[in-house]
C-alpha cells in the first residue's frame, strides 16, 4: 500500500494562515488550540544575512512516532498508509504524548480533556479527498499531499508550475494568432 | 485506490451530503476570487476556491474560507434598528425596512430643501463593490459630497494613471514578468486592487527576479534578490534615484521615450536634481543598492511594479504613484505582455456611467467640500474627510447635516480619530449600513442590515481595471438583510429619483450588461467574461491623455495649478522635517501592515479569524526594546502629539531600530458598546489630518508614517 505524506515546502510559504483556517473549519478545532500553526522564524541572522521564514508546526506522522509509544491508552495508531491517528474517543487526556512530541505538534484541549493533533484528515483521505489544508487553498502552492516516495520530486519539479507556464504560452500564442 | 483531485465537488457532495454547490465570487476584501459554495439544509456549509477561476486558480484566503462564520455570526444585524434616546445611549429598537426608509427619505428631502443636497454626505469605506449605487444616488440627489477612501487609497492610482496614460496599468502575471518590484504592499497577505497573491507567487516560482521596497523584512523581502529598506516616506526620492540611474546610464526604452512621451526634456532636468548621493541621504539606502535595483529592473524584460496603497497614504501620494508609473513606462513595460497592461473591460455600462456623474449639475459640483484645495481629487469626485468633519463641527463652508455611510467605520480607519468621533457625535442625523454595530455605527440614528457576498446577485469586479467581470450568485437569504444595491435602489425611488432606478435590482444588472447583448439570467450561466486584450495599443492609438502621449509633464496638473512634474516632499513629521519634535518623539512610527484574516476593522468578532491575532501588536526592534525597558508581549503605550494608545510589543529585528510598526483599525467587539474600546488601540488616535500636511492634489493624509514615543504601560516613564 502507498504511504501518504503531507509536506509543507516552507521556503514557499507566505504566512497567510489560510491553511490554519481550513484545518480549524474542517476539524471543528476548539478555540484556543491549533492542530496546524504557521509560525514566524526570525527575522534573524542566518549565514550572515538577515532572514525571515515561516514554519509549519504540525504533526509529521513520523515513521516511528514517539507519541504512540508513550500513550497509556493506546489511543494512537500508525496506519498502513502512514497516517498516525490520535483516536479522540480513546484519549484519556494524560498529556504524555504532548511531552513526547519533538515537534510540539500535539495540543491539550482543556475543555474536552483530550489531546488533539493533525490526523491528516484521514476522514477525508479515506474517501479520496485531499486533507483540508492541502486541497489547493494555499496561494503559494506549498502544501503537498501524496505518495511519500514522490513528494520530494513533486516539490523539486513542480509539475503544476510547468503546466501553468505551458498553458500561458498556449494562450498567448492563440491570442497573437487571432490578430 | 481513489484518484485525488483538487476541489472534487462530486465527492465532497457525496461524502458530506451537501444539497447543492453554487459557484460565486467572494467579496471578503475588494473581492475577486471564484469560489464553490456548498449548501446543506438551506445554510452555507463550506466554501472553497474554484480551480477554474483565472483570478485565484482555486486558492482562497482565510477570510473567504471563513465567510459563513461572518454570515451566521450571532451578533450580525439581521433587521433594521433605530437608536433609542441619545446618540451614545447604546440602545436600539427594531423597525421595519419601510420605517427605516421613510425616516431616511424624510431626512434627505428635508435637508435638501433647507440646506441643499450638499448638506447630505453619502459614503463608503474601502471599496466594497457598492461605489456605483452610492455615487448614483448622491449625484442624482445633487450632492457633490460622497466620502470614500479614494483620497488615499486606489483613487490616487486611478486619478494619476488616467492623467498620465489614460487608465490604470495592471500587471499581466499570466505572461510571467521576469522582474517584479513589490512596492508599498505585500500582495501575499493583502489585496491591492486588481491583484491577488497567487499569480505573484507563481511568477516568482517561475523564476522572476524580485525587488522589494519596504521598511520591514517581510517574507517577500527575505526572498527578494534586492531588498530596499527605505526610510518611511521617501518613496519619491527612491524612485527618482532609480530613474536617475536608468536615464543617465541610458537604460530606458528610447523608442518609447522619443515617440510616446511628453515632457522629456523638462523631466530629465528634474531627475538630475536627484543624484544618488542625495537620494542615499534622504532614503537611508546605500547608493550601490539603488543602482543595482534600477539596473536589474530596467534591463530585465518584461518587468512590472506590484504597487499598493502604502505609497498613497502620505503627503507625496500623487507624485509617488506618478513616479512608479514613469518607471513602468520609461522601461517600455506599459502594455507589454508580462508587463503592465491597459486592459479593456467588456462592453458594459461602466462604473463611471452607472454612477451618474454626468447628472451632477456643475454648480453643485463646484460646492464639493475641499474641492478648491484638492483639485485632482475633486476632478474624480473624491473628498478629503477632514473637509466633511469641519463642515459638521464648524459648519464651514456650509453645514453638513446628514451622513449615510455604507460599509464604513471611519472612527477606526481615518486620520485623527478623535476628530472623526466628534464629527459623528455631532452630526444631526446619521444612517449606516453594516454587518455589525461597529463603533461608528453605534453613533448612528438608524442602522440597516447589509447583505454579505453570499446573499446577493451582482456583477463582480465590474469596477476594476483588470478586464474581467464575474457573476456573484446569491446563495442564501439571511434575516432581513439586503444588499447595498437593493437598499439604494429602493431608497432612490422614495426621494424622487424613481425614473433612474428599477423595479428590482436584477433589472439594473440587465441594464449594465445590455451593451453586451445579454441579461443577468444569461450572465449567471457564465463563468466570467473578459475584455479583448491587445498589447501596445498606444502604437496605434496613442494614450488617452490631452497630448495623446504618456505625460511625464502633466498638462492636467499644470492647468490645475500644480507642479507638472513629481517631487519628493518630506512627510510632515519626520527626523528631517521636524527635528525638534523628533527629540521628544524619537521613533518613526509606521502603521497599517495588513494582517491575514482581517480587512481593516472587519472580522475582529469572527472567532476563527480573531484566533489568528488576539491582540493588537506593535513591532519594535530588540535594541529599541532594551533601550525603553520593554519585554516581549508587554502592553506598551505608543504616543504622538495627538494622543496615545496601547498595543502589545513584539520584537522584530527586521527593520531599522529607529522604526516602530503598529497595527491599525483595532477595536474590540467583545467590549461593551457603544464604545467597544474604539480608542484603546486605534492607531488613528495618533495620526493627523491638518490640511497643510496633506497631499496637495489628492488630499491624502500621512497615516502611514509619523513620529512617536513608546514605553511600557505599567511605568509610563521611559528609560527607567
Amino acid at each position: 500500500m502507498n504511504k501518504f505524506r503531507l509536506q509543507f515546502d516552507e521556503h514557499s510559504c507566505w504566512g497567510c494562515k489560510s491553511c490554519e483556517v481550513a484545518c480549524r473549519l474542517e476539524n471543528k478545532i476548539p478555540e484556543g488550540i491549533k492542530c496546524l500553526e504557521i509560525m514566524e522564524d526570525g527575522p534573524k541572522m542566518v549565514d550572515g544575512k538577515l532572514d525571515f521564514i515561516y514554519r509549519a508546526r504540525v504533526c509529521r506522522h513520523c515513521d516511528d512516532p514517539p507519541c504512540l509509544v508513550v500513550c497509556p491508552a493506546e489511543a494512537i495508531i500508525k496506519r498502513e498508509d502512514g497516517i498516525v491517528v490520535l483516536n479522540y474517543a480513546e484519549c484519556s487526556g494524560c498529556g504524555s504524548c504532548i511531552s513526547a512530541c519533538p515537534y510540539e505538534a500535539i495540543s491539550l484541549d482543556e475543555a474536552e480533556g483530550i489531546a488533539r493533533k493533525c490526523n491528516l484528515c484521514s476522514h477525508r483521505v479515506d474517501h479520496g479527498l485531499y486533507p483540508a489544508c492541502a486541497d489547493n487553498i494555499c496561494l503559494g502552492h506549498c502544501i503537498y499531499f501524496g505518495p511519500a516516495d514522490k513528494i520530494d520530486e513533486m516539490i523539486r519539479d513542480k509539475p503544476w508550475l510547468k503546466e501553468r507556464i505551458n498553458q500561458a504560452q498556449r494562450d498567448l500564442t492563440r491570442q497573437l494568432n487571432r490578430k | 485506490m481513489y484518484e485525488f483531485k483538487y476541489a472534487n465537488v462530486q465527492r465532497e457532495m457525496e461524502v458530506y451530503g451537501y444539497d447543492e454547490m453554487i459557484k460565486s465570487h467572494c467579496r471578503m476584501c475588494h473581492g475577486g476570487c471564484g469560489v464553490y459554495v456548498y449548501v446543506k439544509d438551506g445554510k452555507v456549509a463550506k466554501i472553497q476556491g474554484d480551480p477554474e477561476c483565472p483570478i485565484n486558480h482555486g486558492t482562497l484566503c482565510s477570510k473567504g474560507l471563513a465567510s459563513a462564520e461572518l454570515a451566521y455570526h450571532p451578533d450580525r444585524l439581521t433587521y433594521p434598528i433605530r437608536k433609542v434616546g441619545s446618540k451614545k445611549s447604546g440602545k436600539w429598537e427594531r423597525i421595519t425596512w419601510d420605517e427605516a426608509f421613510d425616516t431616511i427619505a424624510e431626512h434627505i428631502l428635508d435637508y435638501k430643501d433647507k440646506f441643499g443636497p450638499e448638506s447630505i454626505v453619502f459614503g463608503y469605506g474601502t471599496g466594497r463593490e457598492n461605489e456605483a449605487v452610492i455615487y448614483r444616488i448622491a449625484n442624482l440627489l445633487g450632492s457633490p459630497n460622497t466620502l470614500t477612501a479614494g483620497h488615499f487609497c486606489y483613487g490616487p492610482r486611478i486619478s494619476t494613471s488616467i492623467i498620465t496614460m489614460g487608465t490604470n496599468p495592471i500587471i499581466e502575471y499570466e505572461n510571467f514578468p521576469k522582474c517584479i518590484v513589490m512596492w508599498g504592499n505585500n500582495v501575499t497577505i493583502s489585496n491591492p486592487d486588481c491583484y491577488k497573491g497567487e499569480p505573484f507567487s507563481v511568477a516568482l516560482d517561475a523564476g522572476a527576479k524580485l525587488i522589494v521596497v519596504d521598511p520591514r523584512l517581510t517574507r517577500p523581502a527575505a526572498r527578494a534578490d534586492i531588498w530596499l529598506p527605505l526610510r518611511p516616506g521617501t518613496d519619491a526620492a527612491l524612485a527618482y534615484g532609480m530613474l536617475n540611474v536608468i536615464i543617465n546610464e541610458k537604460l530606458y526604452d528610447s523608442d518609447f521615450v522619443d515617440n510616446y512621451t511628453f515632457g522629456w526634456d523638462q523631466f530629465i532636468k528634474r531627475v538630475n536634481d536627484y543624484p544618488l548621493e542625495r537620494v542615499e541621504e534622504i532614503t537611508w539606502i546605500p547608493k550601490q543598492k539603488i543602482a543595482e535595483a534600477a539596473r536589474l529592473f530596467a534591463t530585465t524584460k518584461p518587468a512590472a511594479i506590484q504597487w499598493g496603497v502604502a505609497i498613497e497614504q502620505q503627503i507625496n501620494c500623487a507624485d509617488n504613484d506618478r513616479l512608479l508609473m514613469f518607471l513602468m513606462g520609461l522601461t517600455g513595460n506599459i502594455d507589454a505582455p508580462g508587463g503592465q497592461v491597459l486592459y479593456r473591460t467588456p462592453p458594459i455600462v461602466n462604473v463611471g456611467q452607472f454612477g451618474a456623474h454626468a447628472m451632477l449639475p456643475r454648480e453643485q459640483s463646484a460646492k464639493r467640500l475641499g474641492g478648491d484645495r484638492f483639485r485632482l481629487a475633486s476632478r474624480f469626485a473624491i473628498l478629503q474627510p477632514k473637509a466633511v468633519w469641519d463642515a459638521i463641527i464648524d459648519e464651514k463652508p456650509y453645514p453638513v447635516k446628514m451622513l449615510f455611510f455604507i460599509s464604513s467605520n471611519p472612527v477606526s480607519t481615518r486620520a485623527n480619530a478623535k476628530e472623526v468621533y466628534r464629527a459623528l457625535e455631532k452630526v444631526e442625523f446619521m444612517a449606516n449600513a453594516d454587518f455589525f454595530l461597529t463603533p461608528s455605527a453605534e453613533l448612528a440614528d438608524i442602522v440597516l442590515p447589509a447583505a454579505t457576498w453570499l446573499e446577493m446577485d451582482y456583477i463582480g469586479d465590474f469596477w476594476k481595471r483588470h478586464g474581467y467581470i464575474l457573476p456573484r450568485r446569491k446563495v442564501v437569504q439571511i434575516g432581513e438583510c439586503r444588499s447595498d444595491h437593493e437598499m439604494l435602489n429602493d431608497l432612490g425611488k422614495r426621494i424622487g429619483q424613481g425614473e433612474f432606478w428599477w423595479d428590482t435590482f436584477e433589472d439594473a444588472l440587465d441594464y449594465i450588461l445590455q451593451p453586451m447583448g445579454i441579461t443577468w439570467k444569461d450572465f449567471k450561466h457564465m463563468d466570467y467574461v473578459r475584455g479583448d486584450i491587445k498589447h501596445y495599443k498606444y502604437k496605434e492609438f496613442g494614450f488617452s491623455t490631452p497630448t495623446r502621449k504618456f505625460e511625464l509633464w502633466s498638462t492636467t496638473l499644470e492647468k490645475m495649478g500644480y507642479d507638472p512634474l513629481p517631487q519628493h516632499r518630506e512627510v510632515p513629521e519626520s527626523p528631517i522635517s521636524t527635528p525638534e519634535l523628533y527629540k521628544e518623539y524619537p521613533y518613526i512610527l509606521i502603521t497599517g501592515a495588513r494582517q491575514p484574516g482581517f480587512f481593516h476593522s472587519e472580522n475582529r468578532q469572527v472567532k476563527t479569524l480573531r484566533a489568528l491575532h488576539h491582540d493588537p501588536v506593535v513591532q519594535i526592534h530588540p535594541d529599541t526594546a532594551a533601550q525603553e525597558g520593554i519585554n516581549e508581549n508587554d502592553w506598551v503605550i505608543i504616543e504622538s502629539p495627538r494622543g496615545k494608545v496601547r498595543q502589545r510589543a513584539s520584537y522584530f529585528a527586521g527593520m531599522d531600530p529607529r522604526i516602530v510598526a503598529a497595527q491599525h483599525a483595532w477595536w474590540f467587539p467583545e467590549k461593551n458598546g457603544p464604545e467597544h474600546g474604539w480608542d484603546e488601540s486605534n492607531i488613528n488616535i495618533l495620526t493627523d489630518n491638518a490640511y497643510e500636511g496633506l497631499d496637495p492634489a489628492m488630499g491624502a493624509s500621512n497615516i502611514r508614517t509619523l513620529l512617536c514615543k513608546i514605553y511600557p504601560e505599567t511605568t509610563g516613564v521611559k528609560n527607567e
